[in-house]
């Protein structure tokens, strides 16, 4: 190994050298929108020239009576422009001026981001900030347990009808909550009334619905009827499975959305505060947290023994009546994705879990040739705020063959329309309507001096491990800091170009700590050249032979760090998740510069032979 | 080698295993300490009581963080919304916690703002029992893999020395959380997280170191070997763990309330993490049987053909 030849050193291959360079160049382009800062533009401009015009002198004493920071107030004949660099306040100013001067003036704002042209065609955008940093969007939903609770009891009225035909007991009939559709919980129940005659065979039904749902109780009212509820501990944890179902499924979505820093925690009985940093469009985040989106499938009530049937319209205007029991539905999804048919049409590729699987195959076996029909449903609430459930028929199709646990829903409107339906379908279906009932923007939860206080810390910080290298190595220490500051740009080149990637304040500190190992990896690296050295070896057969083979000990501690990093990314969630990105992607880029960058460095600054290096003279 | 540097190592070699007792005693204690004192768990973890209220007037989240410290006990997290006019104040669900809204309508009668209050409502936990559950598996299996790389990348001594050493950087850092009372959240998680690659990094460098003097030098005594090791890369822990430090006593110092729990637990972790990768995992390998020769052995297997 130590006798080898080596190759003239600054003659490192010059395609790699292009290579790592323009790397290097792309990551830091893209750290460049971090640069500039979003501002808030208010314009002001008189509805007609008859009224008062507005001074900066007023404007200011407004603000400052508020203790609001402005950054610019421009006043001409046509219009008043205010430029706030703080975009938080932008609802509180927009709510000022148009309790002062809304009779007066038409007052419109706009968020600007002067980002050079040539950037923005880049599609460079900043790296998003976290909850704690610049505030976010809350959301408070509301679950409707209520309605979970009466589906479910729904199912089991439908079951009774569909045994009680199967068996041919005449007579049963089924009522729920007595009519009622808003009922309380603990008070929903099933009455079931049946003539005295069949009593026998209704006992054996009962036998067989309690087996299926051994938490019913059952009360016989009188001779003909029986009531079946469940008690108060079984709604009560009825409840809070829904909401921890609800709540896992808005984790899922979340994290479907790419955002990785969210808060997502129960509030109250039946409500959900969900936190989003970094939102931009908040309709969207709406639309898709917001959606209840259910798939179930069904046949037609033409082909099967129906205990209720469901009348719908596809989009063709055709009438459907369905069998009301459902064959499966969403929540047997385990996996939904987007993608196009051979006429490159939209499809979603659905496939089930085993009970799911199951239940298809024995059902498209038995109804081959019969029409199976996707029915989404959509739970929203009108004006007057009641709930109400849209359903509409995405898919009629007829069952070609013996289906297994995957197959696909085609027929679908547009290729967002798949991908829409295929992140709702994989982020896990609700099991109780969820409305959003509060939304909000909120404010950074650390407030601007703990920020600056923060970032104070952090430059002192890397101030100090700067100056030390130079102190320590000297000229390679130079060569270190350049590394450094360089795997720095290019780490916060490579979050912003990361959709999920937020930044947290614990994130700059984590930071600050992938610093410090790209810190080690140069420290390791001179250590050895400083060995090379001292064996008795040229300066650059030193420097090239410490590279090398302080290369494999950097490997080894960097891949072990990152399946840390990998298994929590992959199986941790929230804010573990956020960590875990921040040190893979900080391993990732101080391998980059500290092994990579700083050897092309190395190679241009030492081209000779020198007698002395690192303290060591040769 | 001279009798003063063989003296020398022999020291270092008392000074490992004098230390590897220290730290298994430090274990024992911090154990101790989670079991009998349990970490006091954060908002984020145990969920709490939320109250909100709004103001009349805006006004900014330092004057009202100010203005409620004396009206509740430590510990509570203030968000505002909508221009600083709507105030949510979560408080952890323990017995210092005034679950009522007395201290509201107090602090509505004392202050000069005008306040109206909202809901006060109970909230669940960020951190679900699904959490900690994948958590600790996550963790697990991280601990599975490293060890099967590390043994496949080294000798399986090595590895254990370096996941034993990780565990006793953890614990440490969690026991001195617990003997402190120092709240434990989500921010505290994610330092326990650093503290793993660090503390793992640490190992690996002078496992490698071990291993290559193991592979040139295979008569020496294992004793000497692995003083050899740490003597030679000192110099390397001494900066990284240095620097590191620096850093983290900068943001101890300036970052101000918000990151000291941040970095007290990094601060322990890295120190923890230094002494531990000479303590431990250089000396783990030793007590487990690891010979000078292993490599050869190896090497003589894999050359022995049929």
């Amino acid at each position: 190994m130590m006798n080898s030849p080596i190759k003239k050193p600054y003659k490192y291959l010059k395609w790699q050298n292009l290579l790592i360079i323009s790397t290097l160049l792309f990551l830091l382009i893209s750290a460049l929108p971090n640069l500039y800062v979003d501002k808030v533009n208010f314009q002001l401009s008189p509805i007609n020239t008859s009224v008062p015009k507005i001074t900066t002198i007023e404007l200011k004493s407004l603000f400052d009576n508020y203790n609001l920071s402005v950054d610019e107030i421009l006043t001409s004949k046509e219009k008043t422009t205010i430029t706030l660099n703080n975009k938080t306040d932008k609802i509180i100013v927009n709510r000022l001026l148009s309790d002062e001067y809304k009779n007066n003036y038409r007052i419109e704002n706009s968020v600007i981001n002067n980002l050079p042209s040539w950037l923005v065609s880049l599609n460079a955008k900043p790296i998003k900030l976290g909850l704690d940093l610049s505030g976010g969007v809350l959301f408070v939903l509301e679950v409707d347990t209520k309605q979970a609770l009466f589906d479910r009891l729904n199912n089991i009225a439908l079951e009774i009808k569909t045994i009680a035909m199967e068996d041919r007991i005449r007579g049963v009939t089924v009522i729920q909550n007595n009519g009622n559709k808003q009922v309380d919980e603990t008070s929903q129940n099933l009455s079931v009334k049946f003539p005295t005659k069949v009593k026998s065979k209704v006992d054996a039904l009962f036998t067989q619905i309690k087996e299926n749902y051994p938490d019913l109780t059952q009360k016989n009212d009188n001779s003909n009827q029986v009531t079946l509820s469940y008690p108060s501990k079984i709604t009560a944890q009825f409840r809070q499975e829904t909401m921890k179902q609800t709540l896992k499924t808005m984790r899922g979505r979340i994290e479907e959305l790419g955002i990785t820093e969210a808060v997502t925690l129960q509030q109250g009985k039946n409500h959900i505060r969900i936190e989003l940093p970094g939102v931009h469009d908040p309709e969207e985040a709406k639309r898709i947290i917001g959606a209840t989106a259910t798939l179930d499938f069904y046949q037609l009530a033409e082909n099967s023994k129906a205990a209720g049937i469901l009348r719908m319209t596809d989009e063709n205007g055709r009438k459907l009546s369905l069998n009301s029991k459902v064959v499966f539905s969403g929540s047997n999804i385990k996996n939904a994705r987007a993608g196009q048919d051979k006429m490159s049409m939209p499809l979603v590729n659905l496939t089930l879990d085993a009970i799911g699987g199951k239940k298809m195959s024995q059902f498209s076996k038995k109804n081959i040739g019969n029409t199976m029909v996707t029915v989404f449903s959509e739970f929203y609430r009108d004006a007057e705020n009641e709930m109400i459930k849209k359903s509409k028929v995405i898919n009629v199709a007829t069952i070609q063959q013996h289906l297994g646990s995957q197959f696909s829903i085609t027929n679908m409107q547009s290729q967002q329309a798949a991908q829409e339906l295929s992140l709702l379908l994989r982020a896990g279906s609700l099991t109780a309507p969820v409305t959003i009932v509060k939304q909000r923007t909120i404010e950074a939860t650390l407030g601007v001096d703990n920020i600056n206080n923060g970032i104070k810390a952090l430059s002192v910080g890397i101030g100090i491990t700067l100056l030390f290298m130079v102190f320590w190595y000297r000229s390679l220490g130079v060569i270190a800091n350049v590394a450094l500051t360089l795997n720095l740009m290019s780490l916060l080149g490579l979050m912003s170009l990361l959709p999920g990637a937020v930044l947290t304040l614990p994130g700059i500190a984590g930071l600050v700590l992938t610093v410090g190992m790209a810190v080690d990896t140069n420290v390791l690296i001179f250590e050895r050249i400083k060995e090379e050295l001292k064996r008795g070896h040229k300066v650059l057969h030193a420097i090239e032979q410490g590279y090398k083979s302080a290369f494999s000990t950097i490997l080894d501690a960097n891949i072990t760090t990152m399946i840390t990093g990998i298994i929590l990314y992959t199986i941790g969630n929230g804010p573990v998740k956020g960590f875990a990105l921040i040190l893979c992607l900080g391993i990732l880029t101080s391998m980059f510069t500290g092994v990579f960058i700083s050897k092309i460095l190395t190679n241009i600054v030492i081209r000779k032979n020198k007698t002395q290096l690192l303290g060591v003279n040769v | 080698m001279n009798s003063i540097k063989l003296n020398k190592y022999l020291n270092l070699s008392h000074f490992r295993i004098a230390s590897f007792y220290c730290a298994a005693i430090f274990v024992v204690i911090a154990l101790f300490g989670l079991f009998s004192k349990n970490l006091a768990l954060g908002l984020d973890f145990t969920g709490g009581y939320l109250t909100e209220f709004s103001t009349e007037k805006s006004i900014n989240q330092k004057q009202m963080t100010d203005l409620l410290t004396s009206y509740l006990p430590e510990g509570f997290k203030v968000t505002s919304a909508d221009g600083g006019t709507h105030w949510s104040v979560q408080q952890a669900d323990n017995m210092y916690s005034l679950k009522d809204k007395e201290w509201l309508a107090d602090f509505a009668l004392h202050s000069e703002l005008t306040i109206t209050p909202q809901d006060a409502i109970y909230i669940g936990s960020q951190v679900g029992e699904e959490l900690i559950n994948q958590g600790g598996l996550a963790l697990l299996t991280a601990i599975i893999v490293i060890l099967m790389y590390l043994s496949f990348r080294f000798e399986w001594r090595l590895a254990a020395g370096a996941v034993i050493a990780l565990f006793h950087d953890v614990l440490i850092v969690l026991g001195l959380f617990a003997w402190f009372g120092i709240t434990f959240d989500l921010t505290i998680l994610a330092s326990l997280l650093a503290i793993i690659g660090y503390s793992l990094n640490d190992s690996i460098i002078v496992g490698d170191k071990i291993r290559e003097i193991m592979k040139t030098n295979s008569e020496a005594k294992i004793d000497t070997i692995i003083n050899q090791a740490i003597k030679s890369t000192l110099v390397r822990t001494m900066i990284t763990s240095g620097t590191t430090l620096a850093t983290i006593m900068a943001i101890w110092i300036f970052a101000g309330e918000s990151l000291a729990g941040f970095s007290i637990a990094l601060l322990t972790g890295v120190l923890v993490g230094t002494f531990s990768s000479i303590a431990i995992s250089a000396t783990v390998p030793q007590l487990l049987g690891l010979t000078a020769d292993y490599y050869d052995k190896k090497e003589e297997d894999i050359c022995q053909l049929p």
